[in-house]
């Protein structure tokens, strides 16, 4: 694997754990809001 | 718009403008292309550092106050205190296994002592889902969110402190160890980190506050669900 792959995707990787966990909170908190 | 909502936009902004950075700014002449893992790595785990402090002295002001909005402060801070440590680890493995050829190496007191200070954070979320009663729930995660906050200066002087594979800080007060593109590329980084962990932790709180309304309110919390006399159910 190419070193810019290699850096894109450890990018795309922690991006996604974070955007995965404001995604979490996002829809907890609309299933006790409504 | 809410102040929640305010908070994610602004931090999303950082965030694309510090990813455009990371990925325009030069980049270091032996490690090439993975350089740029800087912008990641040392963001996320400043950003944990301030977590578990937010942490500590929220639990200070649970055990003094007794008011419960410390005590979701606390929790939410750790949440993406953890969070990010898991972050800061990925990235240290990915850089390590490319700059030095190993991914992890248990004799080296920061990801040793990295590794430790993110167990003892899961096992503080599991402390807490483990004590059922609120009071108490508090009460523990209070002590240990007070004391855990030791192992921030232990990680974050460990690379002086000892012999280790990881470099010292690049950051120092007699200057940075970087060119000027490189560090404004970092410091923009950590700001947008900043402000993730401020929105992140917000809407932590938020959800928080909303669950513990409903859990006190009889009509909702279930305490005008009787429970099932199983005695009157016939067989099917």
């Amino acid at each position: 694997m190419s070193d810019p792959l290699i850096v894109i995707g450890t990018f795309v990787i922690s991006y996604a754990a974070i955007l995965g966990y404001a995604a979490y909170l996002h829809l907890r908190r609309r299933r006790v809001k409504g | 718009m809410k102040r929640v909502q305010i908070l994610m936009a602004i931090a999303a902004a950082a965030t694309v403008a510090g990813l455009y950075l990371a990925f325009t700014s030069p980049t270091d002449r032996l490690q090439g292309e993975f350089t740029r893992i800087l912008n990641i790595h040392a963001p996320s785990m400043w950003v944990a550092f301030l977590a578990f402090g937010v942490t500590a002295f929220a639990s200070i002001m649970w055990l003094i106050r007794k008011t419960s909005r410390w005590d979701r402060l606390a929790e939410a801070s750790v949440e993406s205190g953890v969070l990010f440590t898991a972050t800061g680890l990925f990235t240290g493995m990915v850089w390590g296994q490319a700059v030095w050829g190993r991914a992890w190496d248990w004799a080296d007191p920061r990801m040793a002592s990295t590794a430790v200070m993110f167990f003892v954070y899961i096992g503080y979320l599991a402390l807490r889902r483990a004590t059922p009663d609120r009071e108490m729930r508090s009460r523990r995660s209070a002590i240990l969110g007070a004391i855990a906050v030791i192992q921030v200066p232990l990680v974050y002087f460990s690379v002086n402190l000892f012999r280790s594979l990881h470099q010292t800080q690049s950051i120092r007060p007699d200057g940075a160890t970087m060119p000027t593109e490189m560090l404004v590329a970092l410091m923009v980084n950590f700001v947008a980190f900043t402000l993730l962990y401020v929105a992140l932790t917000s809407a932590r709180v938020e959800v928080a506050t909303a669950e513990e309304r409903v859990a006190s309110d009889p009509a909702l919390a279930g305490d005008a669900v009787k429970p099932p006399r199983l005695s009157e159910v016939k067989d099917v």
